[in-house]
């Protein structure tokens, strides 16, 4: 069966046509992907983004039924924006529908941040100044202050692909400042995943990025090293002994 | 079609794709069959059994999930599902094309439409039919096939309705199934059902029975980048599929 190893089962908005392709992308052997389109609009406004709390709950139950090991709400605003205890409401719920660990975008960007020890790190988004507001509030619940922070300001979510990796690069430079120990970059839609190893090397620190963080978190929950060498250290450290807790697996009626 | 500008990755198209939402092997064998510059896209409509009640259900999510696809401005949408596109019997996937195409303004085609095009592009007219439907669904498809113009000379399927049991079947299954049923008068051999894992048989098949071998996963495929202006050979996967570099034979494709 395709996923011996691990199937996740990855719940996007229905704009998005980043998150499918870099999961894709870094899926090793044995691993395989499954999506469900999280119904919504393209322009990002609170209304829009509350509404994926709702929407999300079907779209788990569609990709309920492969049975997947992890499910992945892959929406960075589409979890912060209402603060740290909606997203841990989200996937809660979502854990209980879709009969898996779900892991978040804001919660990996949160636990990759922490699990770093950062306490002050530049963002890099896609957002108007409403949502980046929420972001920081987000993070500064979990202790951790925004230094600098650049955005490319696009209302429209879909258009948010069309920023090429290059100019994510250049911005990420612009922004950042000695003062922060590290950068993230927010929005699942953002094709940052292929300069996190560019931008590392060139800054000397830790950059890491939406989608990066919640295949983070998914293959830890699935207790799979993924030895993906080439998007960043946070990705390459689950290759490092131990990195992968060896939990017992989570039984499941199919191989 | 023109190409997208500036897209996403690099690519130049992004196929959508609707699957049952237990189907386990269609999106990880369109992922490994396409080429790098076609992304993509996937949205679910519910099942869990291959029973034609179970199968009418799904056909009414197809007009909302066409739309998310819509949304992420796929270039074409493709129900990449075979029962639920023939279940009606002749005509009906044309009938569900309609519905994807008028509820989204997207070019669209289904397994089964892909199937018959498939057919008749490699001048196949007598057919073997191997399935992991039982009797039942199987009986359907044969007669889709042959209101559609084609003779099936025989039928064999597996005898599973649980949709989720197919996905769990190795690559051995399909090709036993081929080897089994094939017969000498029969001038193509086609495998029915896209949670049926097919692609990596192919190859194998065609050699072993010296003509052409159809998946259900693999006409989607092919009909999808056909559809989208991709001309170039996709190696691996049988004839059909390397026949995309035949500008020519395909334009003649309706």
């Amino acid at each position: 069966m395709y996923g011996w190893r691990g199937r996740i089962g990855l719940l996007v908005p229905s704009i998005n046509t980043t998150m499918e392709t870099e999961f894709w992308r870094i899926a090793p052997e044995g691993v395989s992907v499954h999506s469900a389109r999280i119904a919504g609009g393209r322009h990002g406004t609170p209304e829009e983004l509350r509404g994926m709390e709702n929407a999300s709950k079907q779209a788990a139950q569609e990709v309920a039924m492969v049975e997947p090991d992890v499910v992945v709400y892959g929406c960075t605003s589409g979890s912060f924006f209402e603060g740290p205890e909606w997203n841990r409401r989200i996937a809660e719920q979502l854990t209980q529908i879709a009969g898996a660990p779900t892991v978040t975008t804001a919660g990996a960007m949160a636990a990759c941040l922490l699990a770093g020890g950062h306490k002050r790190v530049d963002v890099v988004t896609p957002y108007v100044e409403l949502t980046n507001e929420r972001l920081k509030q987000f993070l500064k619940a979990h202790d951790i202050d925004v230094a600098a922070l650049g955005t490319f300001d696009m209302l429209d979510m879909f258009d948010h692909a069309k920023i090429e990796p290059s100019e994510i690069y250049r911005k990420v430079r612009e922004i950042t400042t000695p003062r922060s120990e590290a950068v993230f970059v927010a929005c699942t839609q953002l094709r940052a995943l292929e300069v996190l190893d560019s931008l590392e090397r060139d800054l000397g620190k830790p950059v890491y990025s939406a989608v990066q963080a919640s295949a983070w978190e998914a293959y830890q929950a699935m207790g799979v090293d993924p030895g993906i060498t080439d998007c960043g250290g946070l990705l390459r450290r689950l290759s490092e002994p131990g990195a992968v807790k060896q939990a017992p697996r989570r039984l499941r009626k199919t191989a | 079609m023109a190409a997208n500008q500036g897209d996403a990755h690099g690519a130049s198209y992004r196929v959508g794709l609707l699957v049952p939402s237990s189907n386990t092997t269609v999106e990880p064998e369109f992922y490994r069959a396409l080429p790098v510059q076609v992304t993509l896209h996937t949205a679910r409509l519910f099942l869990t059994q291959i029973t034609p009640e179970a199968i009418l259900g799904l056909v009414e999510e197809l007009e909302t999930q066409s739309r998310l696809l819509a949304s992420a401005d796929v270039d074409v949408i493709v129900l990449g599902a075979t029962a639920p596109s023939f279940l009606k019997g002749a005509g009906y996937d044309r009938e569900v094309i309609s519905r994807i195409e008028k509820a989204t303004g997207k070019p669209a085609t289904t397994t089964s439409t892909a199937l018959t095009r498939a057919l008749r592009f490699l001048g196949a007219k007598r057919i073997v039919l191997g399935s992991a439907y039982d009797d039942k669904v199987n009986a359907i498809a044969q007669g889709f096939l042959e209101a559609n113009g084609f003779k099936v000379v025989a039928a064999r399927g597996l005898g599973m309705v649980d949709n989720l049991a197919v996905g769990r079947l190795g690559p051995e299954s399909a090709y036993e199934l081929a080897r089994g049923a094939d017969r000498t008068d029969a001038d193509a051999m086609v495998l029915a059902c896209t949670n049926w894992r097919t692609m990596d048989t192919i190859e194998r098949l065609e050699r072993d029975l010296g003509k052409p071998v159809v998946s259900t996963t693999q006409v989607s495929v092919w009909d999808a980048l056909r559809m989208i202006g991709y001309r170039k050979e996709v190696p691996g996967y049988g004839q059909l599929l390397r026949s995309l570099a035949a500008e020519g034979r395909l334009a003649a494709v309706a």
